[in-house]
């Protein structure tokens, strides 16, 4: 018998509906459904790589750039490119603003509202109401997510599928001016983001028992693992273990050998997971549980308080917005460093068509998204097969999903039930364009 | 005005680009009530509306019942970005059978409750009547934004449907150049025409609007993310591949099937977007001069 059906999931990235039925044995049976597969890994096959990134980037609009970066990580690796270093931090540049824009969304469209006014009608609980009684608010929260566009459109030539890069190259760097103009739009935002900082920590903090209802179990934690804090790109993959005190290396090399997937009974987006690993969870947690610091030093300041508040690590789910506050600030840190850079020169390689095949491993703002790339010698793309967060994290979400709902026990009214389970599924931020691909 | 906004099949790209109006997206919430929009509120159900804001367009049975009540409850509908207006990048898996698709996923388990898909992506308008276009993919900040502000006043925008081209800024180079060439091979020369330096750019086919924004300010050749330019809807001769190694053949001194022969992705390179346009294999029922006058972002005036 179907309890609960919230057709659409409203406040997410996508569409997407969930069931929930509850069994006779008080166990939740539940149903995160999502469909429209578009065949983006088969369309690409056959197109030369200077139409690969243009059809990957399609895949999500939201990511667009992480995909883009994930398959020419791929290209490079599969054809044992050198890439400059002034090239890979044009790249990370674009990635840290795309990220900052992306957490912008999750955190202050999309999560926190529900925190904000967790007693008011849900249908208020947005930014288009809010607008209506207070501007002032809603402007200083969406100035903080055109930051991140601003730099993302300079740095990589539009904000949603952009142009600026190709497989070991760019077209053009950031003039200085540019980067000058840019530092300074930075740097003045620094008050608001320390400021939203601490309404984040606010929030969380005045909804205490709401956290604690939303899931805590202990998962595994996939993330890159980086030398002195959590990166994004360029560092290795690390697991995690529910009991584990450290993480565990894992080298790009073994990683393909490791990754399942398999059909979801009710869903077009397939779970993925990795060998022996029976509950796994990438994004904001597991990048924390698993690097234990982020390794810039604001970011650093506000981790400290959040650990001596919420404890370590952090396995409760609706702390995710919380982390990625931090993470926000934490690519802040990055982008101040990387737009004070020299200016690049060297930013283009040749591709010479050659057969091979590797796999590449970013850290998307919602998680772990593995490319697997294969080349013919002619240089087309052969085989491509993506990893996204959501499909790491989807088996997670669900067990969260009904353990919230065995919880409720089908003693709470339906709205409240409906409420608190869309707020779990927001602290996981999931983009099913990207999930379904 | 009430105004609805929704994805479809889409990597809501174009919606991001909402959220990207900057000023204009405050004046926009500010002015007019959005009354169903599940990427930032809550609404469960759609109601009437003035306006519908559509992108993406129909990948299964789902997307097509809710296309149908759009169309229902919305005095006007918007096909918005190159997804809606011919199919995008998405439409370029008419190539496989649907059933080859989902199999190449899925294997053969069902997946309960998918909704029977579609056998072709079609656009938008193959399904319901369409009032205006916005292609793009996405359509730019500013192109979004004029166009949101004609359709407020109750016009429809129109546009004549130049070419990229018309719009670019760069110079001829000295003829023949080598080619032709890719972009992950030789770094494109800045500020020269890409096509004549043997690049493949489709700014000759592709709709201006953008302010070529790829080859003038970023120094890369247009990949047609705007949809085919209106000679090309217009010419049912006009074939895009057969166009496009002319144009490099004459500029790289390169026989035309010797060129034709060097492009080992033709469809990815000359149809990127707009395979599942049915217009560039068969024409509109009564002709296509309605529907051109349809597809743009400008007032009539302009
Ligand atoms: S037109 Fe482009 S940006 Fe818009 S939804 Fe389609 S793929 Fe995304
Ligand atoms: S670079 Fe491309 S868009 Fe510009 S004039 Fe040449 S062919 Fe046209
Ligand atoms: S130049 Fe071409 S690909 Fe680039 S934005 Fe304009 S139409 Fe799209």
């Amino acid at each position: 018998m179907t309890e609960l059906v919230i057709d659409p999931i409203t406040r997410i990235f996508g569409n997407a509906s969930l069931r929930v039925d509850m069994e006779e044995s008080g166990r939740a049976r539940v149903r995160f459904q999502a469909y429209g597969y578009r065949g983006l890994e088969r369309i690409v096959r056959g197109a030369h790589l200077e139409n690969l990134l243009p059809v990957v980037s399609r895949i999500c609009g939201v990511d667009s750039l992480f995909h883009q970066v994930a398959a020419s990580l791929a290209v490079e690796k599969a054809l044992g490119l050198e890439v400059s270093s002034n090239l890979r931090d044009l790249r990370n540049l674009a990635l840290w603003a795309q990220f900052f824009e992306r957490h912008a969304i999750s955190l202050f469209v999309h999560g926190l509202p529900d925190l904000l006014f967790p007693a008011s009608d849900p249908g208020l609980r947005n930014l288009v109401s809010i607008y209506r009684v207070d501007e002032e608010v809603v402007r200083r929260l969406l100035g903080l997510k055109s930051l991140g566009t601003t730099v993302l459109r300079e740095v990589a030539g539009a904000a949603v599928h952009p142009m600026n890069f190709r497989p070991a190259g760019a077209a053009r760097d950031v003039s200085q001016e540019v980067r000058r103009g840019l530092l300074e739009r930075l740097n003045g935002a620094r008050p608001l983001l320390a400021e939203t900082a601490r309404l984040v920590k606010l929030i969380l903090r005045r909804n205490e028992e709401l956290v604690n209802q939303a899931g805590d179990a202990p998962t595994a934690y996939l993330a890159l693992k980086g030398q002195s804090g959590m990166e994004i790109e360029g560092a290795s993959p690390a697991l995690l273990g529910p009991e584990a005190p450290h993480p565990a290396l894992l080298s790009m090399e073994e990683l393909p050998g490791k990754l399942r997937e398999e059909n979801s009974p009710s869903s077009h987006v397939r779970y993925a997971g990795l060998e022996g690993v029976d509950r796994l969870k990438v994004g904001p947690l597991a990048r924390l549980n698993v690097n234990g610091r982020y390794g810039s030093p604001w970011a650093d300041e506000e981790l400290e308080e959040l650990k001596a508040q919420w404890g370590f690590p952090v396995h409760r789910c609706l702390l995710g917005h919380a982390l990625r506050m931090l993470e926000m600030i934490h690519a802040w840190e990055r982008m101040m460093a990387l737009l004070q850079g020299p200016p690049l020169e060297d930013i283009h390689a040749e591709v010479r068509p050659a057969a091979g095949r590797a796999a590449a491993m970013l850290e998307a703002p919602e998680g772990s998204l593995v490319y697997i790339l294969e080349v013919s010698e002619e240089g087309l793309v052969e085989r491509l097969s993506v990893f996204s967060p959501l499909q790491f994290n989807l088996r997670s979400l669900e067990k969260s999903l009904s353990e919230v709902s065995a919880a409720l026990g089908g003693t709470e009214r339906e709205g409240k039930a409906e409420d608190l389970l869309q707020m779990v599924i927001r602290a996981y931020a999931p983009c099913i364009p990207c999930g379904v691909h | 005005m009430q105004v609805a906004i929704l994805s479809l099949s889409s990597c809501l790209g174009c919606q991001m680009v909402f959220l990207n109006l900057e000023e204009y997206f405050y004046a926009f919430i500010g002015d007019n009530r959005i009354a169903y929009a599940p990427l930032l509120m809550d609404h469960r159900e759609m109601p009437n509306v003035d306006l519908a804001l559509v992108e993406g367009t129909a990948r299964n049975a789902g997307h097509f019942l809710k296309v149908r009540e759009v169309r229902e409850k919305a005095e006007r509908v918007v096909a918005l970005g190159t997804c809606a207006c011919f199919g995008g990048v998405q439409g370029l898996a008419n190539r496989f059978s649907e059933e080859s698709l989902l199999e190449g996923r899925f294997g053969t388990e069902t997946i309960e409750g998918a909704p029977q898909g579609v056998r072709r992506l079609l656009p938008l308008d193959s399904y319901i009547r369409v009032d205006a276009y916005l292609p793009g993919c996405p359509p730019s900040p500013e192109l979004l934004r004029d166009f949101l502000q004609l359709l407020l006043t109750g016009s429809t925008p129109v546009r004549e449907g130049s070419t990229v081209c018309a719009e670019c800024t760069v110079v001829s180079p000295q003829l023949p150049q080598p080619g032709p060439r890719r972009i992950t091979e030789a770094a494109p020369p800045t500020g020269i025409c890409l096509l004549d330096a043997g690049f493949l750019c489709m700014g000759p086919l592709t709709r201006d609007g953008c302010g070529a924004l790829c080859p003038s300010t970023m120094g890369v050749p247009c990949r047609g993310c705007r949809g085919p330019s209106s000679r090309v809807l217009t010419d049912p001769s006009l074939d895009m591949e057969e166009e496009t190694a002319r144009r490099i053949s004459r500029a790289t001194g390169t026989k035309r099937e010797d060129v034709k022969a060097a492009i080992k992705d033709p469809v990815h390179t000359h149809y990127l977007f707009t395979l599942a346009e049915p217009i560039l294999r068969r024409r509109r029922r009564g002709g296509t001069a309605p529907y051109l006058y349809r597809l743009g972002e400008r007032g009539s005036g302009r």
